[in-house]
């Protein structure tokens, strides 16, 4: 394995690639086998740093962020933040679907759905400001804000 | 039949629980940005309950609704054809069978991680959560430290590395997963 992968994998994820690059990994991906798992390797930390950042921050305002990530980090005893973040996310689920209209025909339209996950967004918002609870990004108070759900048709 | 459909419900609910970190992690590996992979889950967590009526109780949740995410990605990935950068049908195809494979070790990459997090200085870990917090702008955050965004993106592309050859050394000598 070619130690400039690491780099240009990174670059691809963070949006930095130029045209060339991105070409030469998509090429390299569809051929190489130990490539595609380098490459997923990659997307898992990225998901999980995502994670634990959201656990670490939520609560937490920009002035001290940095200072209170480090203390949340290292205040917690191991994987306490990751049964949090789990309970948050389970809870969070159970929210949106409890919500979802029930009957022979649980949902009529995708924008019973969208609704429903919207509320249950606004929700959660309210109790994700009274919490230390993480919440999955579709659920988190500025998903809710900023990025409705999309409404199949 | 309320009976039935609130078992239904209830099923459905103790499924996705358990598996949505699992199909968000598949998702995401098929998708070329965080944003993308974001706005795919919310559809796939839709069509999920729409044709759980359909779903065969004796099957593995997970890969059906690996199935399923899959199937999503692709239909996105067609609408956004106008960007010659992303991953065609044979790429996802084969992203998407190496990435069910890799499961188990992707899930013993994340238990890692947090060892391996506590193992870095303390400004470095700092460094790339507050990078990965939402909201942040890695442009922002350069100005704050007073870097240029490409010299602060090759901090972190440092630190990640790092960290995945953590994760890898410990599975190493934890056995094969």
């Amino acid at each position: 394995m070619k130690s400039h992968w690491h780099e240009t994998i990174q670059r691809y994820v963070d949006g930095q690639s130029s045209a060339e690059e991105a070409a030469a990994l998509l090429k390299g991906l569809n051929e190489d086998a130990e490539l595609r798992a380098l490459y997923l390797d990659y997307m898992n930390l990225d998901m999980a740093l995502g994670a634990m950042a959201d656990e670490a921050a939520v609560g937490e305002n920009g002035s001290n962020r940095v200072t209170s990530l480090h203390e949340a980090r290292v205040g917690s005893p191991p994987h306490y933040g990751r049964w949090t973040a789990a309970a948050a996310a389970a809870l969070a689920v159970l929210v949106v679907f409890a919500m979802l209209p029930r009957g022979p025909k649980p949902l009529r339209t995708g924008h019973d759905v969208a609704a429903a996950i919207t509320s249950a967004q606004v929700a959660i918002a309210r109790l994700a400001f009274d919490t230390t609870s993480a919440l999955p990004a579709w659920m988190s108070p500025t998903a809710s804000l900023l990025e409705p759900p999309r409404v199949p048709e | 039949m309320p009976g039935l459909i609130d078992q239904q419900h209830d099923t459905f609910l103790r499924l996705f629980a358990e598996h949505e970190p699992a199909v968000r992690t598949f998702v995401r590996s098929l998708l070329p940005s965080r944003s993308d992979a974001s706005e795919v889950m919310q559809e796939v967590a839709v069509v999920l309950w729409q044709k759980f009526a359909e779903f065969d109780a004796s099957r593995d949740f997970r890969k059906w609704a690996f199935g399923v995410a899959h199937y999503e990605v692709l239909t996105y990935l067609r609408d956004q054809a106008r960007d010659r950068h992303v991953f065609d049908d044979a790429l996802v195809n084969r992203l998407a069978d190496a990435a069910a494979a890799a499961e188990p070790r992707h899930d013993a990459q994340r238990d890692a991680l947090e060892a391996c997090l506590e193992k870095l200085p303390p400004a470095q870990r700092e460094l790339v959560l507050c990078a990965y917090a939402k909201g942040t702008r890695i442009d922002g955050l350069a100005v704050q430290r007073g870097q240029t965004p490409m010299s602060l993106y090759k901090v972190l592309h440092r630190i990640r590395q790092a960290l995945l050859e953590c994760v890898q050394r410990q599975l190493a000598v934890e056995g094969p997963q």
